[in-house]
């Protein structure tokens, strides 16, 4: 059952915005799939999709086989743990997990039983009488992820459900969920802005902006060959370079030109042809630096620089290099006591080099993207509006 | 920064000046003297002559039936107009805003001329059922800002989750959303009785013989009437008064 | 989209309906009317005329308006003096004594109307006690009138209404941040400069709301001028009762009655003009001012 969860060309508009464009996906029974992008990039208007709290203006989406595009929220086989975990605070946690089967009238003892399995799964056999209220944030958390489990769900939706606890409960929480996903083999569709819940709990990740899929893949594809440069800046940092690819090196390099630079060497995975335009991307992690020349070597590219700033930050210290037009970010990782090191510092003349290997060239990206990137998650607005009345689709949310 | 003396002084005074003429009120109804300038003694006389007062029954009789049919219709027609309020933003919600705002903003006293005149023109007879109407329309606005104020505060995700959970609109609506409304219902109607039971002026326009409520038969005991009966009357309907204020304050005390 | 508006018009119908009938019509019917003639039985004559409006320059009734404008202007203006500190000093108190003190100012408030009435009649009566104890003091003579006449009607206005003004300015003076008061000073400024700029700034809002629900009301008043006032303190309300009740003129009443609300319309105009294109829905929100 490679083919479990099926996106089909599905489109969403709200008004003049469209949310969704075109997306077609697919998920494989079992494996934990996350859509990330930055807020308004159209990845929880596909999760409420799949809820089926809104309905694709186009294409289609099939669960393991069955088309799901026109059946009511309350029909699907899918549950959701919602941001804000949507736990109903008139019902004690036994209760709410309880939810869906009382619903489905199903007999009492029954029902009892699996609540009592669900809250031992959850740890939380001695707070089944309390209210919402009266728990912790992680404690609802897991209260909202049993309530959903309890139904068996073919597929359970996680919609930025870390985002209301802090830092500390957030890695606990991420920890607990892959734990809790290893023990029912549910297949979870997770969506989220943060990279790094992302990287650490995915099986893949479909990277999306602008309502497309900019890249589908395991995390360590998306983060070490991104296929965009969007990708590449939204998922960790990365130095970027204008070029032209001047010359063919080998079968398997070109060699650039970029200005204030020697040439410069980069694999070429992408088939790019000489005289295109270039951005070549080189993240942090990847250079070294060194006061001293580095042995020469003919895959080893090599600038001098002056360091303009330094920032301590205790398992590692980012530089920021100045190249030329450029200002590299460049982060280096301690493997010796630091003041054993005598550390390059601020001012210092210094050779920056990188492998041609770790470098990639990708297309520029726009403004907008950069925009959007750089804007925090918060200020970029509401992703989904009501479905009702036309006055909705101006989109002033409720006073 | 602490809050200096005067504020702390004008309170004091504002709840001296509150309660004052109350208290004196109260005190004198249990005088046995006729005319409130002297102390006669402790005594209940008045109280029991307004317990023999066939007209104070008749007229709270009349008043809560008004107060409980205008209240029951009320909590229904306020409760969906917050809902219609709170759920669509068209320029139809404009416009129901502004009919459901306008009563609320409006002196009782246009309410109750307009309110007679359109009864007359319609040939409606005054009596119980002209009160009854008027009152309907004045607490539909105060039921309804209750409610849309309780819906501000709802979190319509709950609804979305029921769903998730494979109820249908219907059960989400009466398992999750009216449990979770009640109470702002509730108040609202709390809200709506009082003033129903309280309302003198737009009552006073539209009453007509026969139709004599609490508030107008007080009316006419100020006006015509023996003050130390007064006295009484309204010692009993400040504690009910005391009664209901603290029930609704237990009540939303413990929902919330 | 479709099934949505039928969703919205079921759900709009009842209340709507119910309030334009007997609501939006019989305001609109007030103001048809008083273009109507009065027939000599107490009901509306047939055909139109301005007979109605232009009787309405008889001397007597300038007068009264103006005497109902300032009263209410002087009410309003007592209400917000005196609701101003009470409002700010409850708001400062700790939480937990807030609700309390708030509870002690509304009961007043759910406590029936008349018998407010009644009881400031009682105090101020001949035989009262106030009149005794000054009486007592040297502060008064035999002759002096404590009721049925102005002054008396402003001192109930202010007591009747004075918990509609402090709602609004509890609600936003609780809301306020005081560290903004600390940071005026910190910047020099003395603490009444602080109250007047920074303050009374933030709080406009509640003033505002406070300031329309009293100034509205009082200008409607009629069962206070009738209970505390004399014959020559009449407002418009008890003009609007009189050609009612006893002149039977309902024309009359009606052209009385479309005056006053284009008076109550011209401040609620001017003050929510400047809030409509903000995002709150206007003034009154039982939330913020009920206990």
């Amino acid at each position: 059952m490679d083919d479990f969860l099926v996106f089909e060309g599905l489109s969403k508009s709200f008004g003049a915005v469209q949310a969704v464009a075109q997306v077609s996906l697919t998920v494989r029974q079992g494996e934990i799939f996350s859509l990330l992008g930055p807020s308004g990039c159209g990845k929880t208007t596909l999760l409420r999709m799949v809820a089926g709290f809104e309905t694709p203006d186009t294409g289609r989406i099939l669960l393991g086989g069955e088309d799901i595009t026109d059946l009511p929220p309350n029909r699907r086989k899918v549950n959701t743990i919602f941001q804000n975990y949507a736990l109903f605070p008139h019902l004690s946690v036994r209760e709410n997990i309880a939810f869906g089967r009382r619903v489905a009238r199903q007999p009492r003892a029954e029902i009892e039983r699996d609540v009592d399995r669900m809250l031992e799964l959850i740890q939380m056999e001695a707070y089944a009488d309390r209210r919402p209220d009266e728990i912790s944030g992680g404690q609802k958390q897991r209260v909202a992820v049993a309530r959903a489990l309890i139904n068996k769900p073919r597929v359970l939706l996680l919609d930025e459900p870390l985002a209301a606890l802090d830092l500390k409960l957030r890695q606990h929480m991420l920890m607990e969920l892959d734990l809790i996903h290893d023990e029912v083999g549910i297949t979870f569709l997770y969506v989220t802005h943060d990279q790094g819940e992302a990287m650490s709990l995915s099986d893949r990740i479909a990277v999306m902006n602008h309502g497309r899929i900019e890249q589908t893949g395991a995390p360590a594809e998306i983060y070490e060959a991104p296929r965009s440069s969007f990708v590449a800046a939204f998922i960790g940092d990365t130095n970027f370079f204008d070029g032209v690819a001047s010359a063919q090196s080998g079968a398997d390099y070109l060699r650039l030109t970029i200005e204030g630079f020697p040439p410069v060497l980069c694999y070429n995975d992408k088939g790019i042809s000489v005289g295109a335009p270039v951005n070549l991307s080189v993240r942090p992690e990847k250079f070294s630096l060194s006061r001293e020349e580095p042995a020469a070597d003919p895959l080893r590219n090599v600038v001098r620089g002056q360091v303009e700033d330094v920032i301590y930050m205790g398992a590692q210290t980012k530089y920021w290099v100045r190249v030329e037009a450029y200002r590299l970010a460049v982060t280096l990782q301690h493997r010796r006591f630091a003041l054993d090191e005598k550390p390059i510092t601020w001012n210092e003349a210094v050779w920056v080099s990188w492998h041609a290997d770790d470098g990639f060239m990708l297309e520029r990206y726009s403004e907008a993207d950069e925009e959007l990137m750089n804007t925090p998650p918060e200020e970029v607005g509401e992703e989904w509006a009501p479905e009702e009345s036309e006055g909705d689709a101006a989109g002033s949310p409720a006073p | 920064m602490k809050p200096g003396r005067i504020p702390r002084a004008t309170l004091i005074l504002v709840l001296l000046f509150f309660y004052g003429p109350i208290l004196i009120l109260a005190v004198s109804s249990f005088n046995a003297s006729r005319f409130g300038g002297s102390w006669d003694g402790f005594s209940l006389r008045w109280y029991r002559q307004l317990f023999h007062d066939r007209a104070v029954w008749d007229a709270l009789r009349n008043t809560l039936i008004v107060a409980l049919v205008s209240t029951t219709a009320a909590m229904g027609l306020g409760t969906t107009a917050a809902f219609a309020l709170h759920r669509y933003r068209s320029r139809l919600q404009l416009w129901h805003y502004g009919l459901v705002y306008a009563p609320l903003v409006i002196p009782d006293i246009l309410m109750g001329m307009s309110l007679l005149l359109f009864f007359v023109s319609l040939r409606l007879p005054l009596g119980l059922l002209s009160i009854t109407l008027a009152h309907i329309t004045f607490c539909i606005s105060y039921v309804a800002m209750v409610v849309l104020a309780r819906l501000q505060d709802f979190d319509f995700s709950l609804i979305e989750a029921a769903l998730d959970l494979g109820a249908s609109r219907w059960t989400a609506i009466r398992h999750v959303l009216l449990p979770l409304l009640a109470p702002g219902v509730l108040a609202g109607g709390l809200l709506a009785f009082t003033l129903s039971v309280d309302d003198f002026v737009i009552t006073f326009f539209v009453a007509g013989p026969g139709s004599t409520t609490l508030p107008i038969y007080i009316y006419s005991m100020i006006k015509h009437g023996s003050p130390p009966m007064i006295n009484a009357l309204s010692v009993i309907l400040l504690a009910l008064t005391f009664i209901v204020v603290m029930l609704s304050q237990h009540l939303t005390e413990k929902r919330t | 989209m479709k099934r949505g508006r039928r969703a919205e018009f079921w759900i709009t119908g009842p209340s709507f309906g119910w309030l334009l009938l007997w609501f939006g019509l019989p305001t609109l019917a007030v103001f048809l009317v008083s273009f109507r003639p009065a027939d000599p039985f107490g009901g509306i004559g047939a055909g139109w005329t301005w007979a109605t409006w232009r009787s309405l320059s008889n001397p007597n009734y300038p007068a009264i308006i103006w005497r109902t404008v300032w009263l209410s202007v002087a009410a309003t203006a007592l209400c917000l003096l005196l609701a101003l500190p009470a409002g700010y000093y409850v708001a400062r108190a700790p939480r937990r004594w807030r609700n309390r003190l708030m509870l002690l100012i509304v009961i007043p408030f759910w406590t029936n109307f008349l018998i407010r009435i009644f009881a400031w009649k009682v105090l101020l009566h001949p035989e009262g006690l106030l009149k005794q104890a000054g009486m007592a003091l040297g502060l008064f003579t035999p002759e002096t009138q404590l009721m049925y006449h102005a002054g008396a009607i402003l001192l109930v206005l202010v007591y009747t209404y004075l918990p509609f003004a402090l709602l609004p300015i509890y609600a936003a003076a609780e809301r306020f941040d005081y560290a903004l008061l600390e940071a005026a000073c910190d910047l020099g400024s003395s603490r009444l400069g602080a109250f007047y700029r920074v303050f009374l700034p933030g709080i406009r809002r509640g003033l505002t709301t406070a300031a329309l629900m009293v100034f509205i009301p009082a200008l409607g008043s009629y069962v206070i001028p009738d209970l505390m006032g004399g014959a020559s303190s009449e407002m418009i309300g008890n003009k609007i009762a009189q050609r009612t009740f006893v002149d039977r003129n309902l024309p009359h009443a009606s052209a009385l009655s479309a005056l006053l609300s284009l008076t109550v319309l011209i401040p609620m105009i001017l003050i929510l003009y400047h809030r409509v294109r903000g995002s709150a829905p206007p003034a009154l929100r039982p939330t913020e001012t009920a206990p």
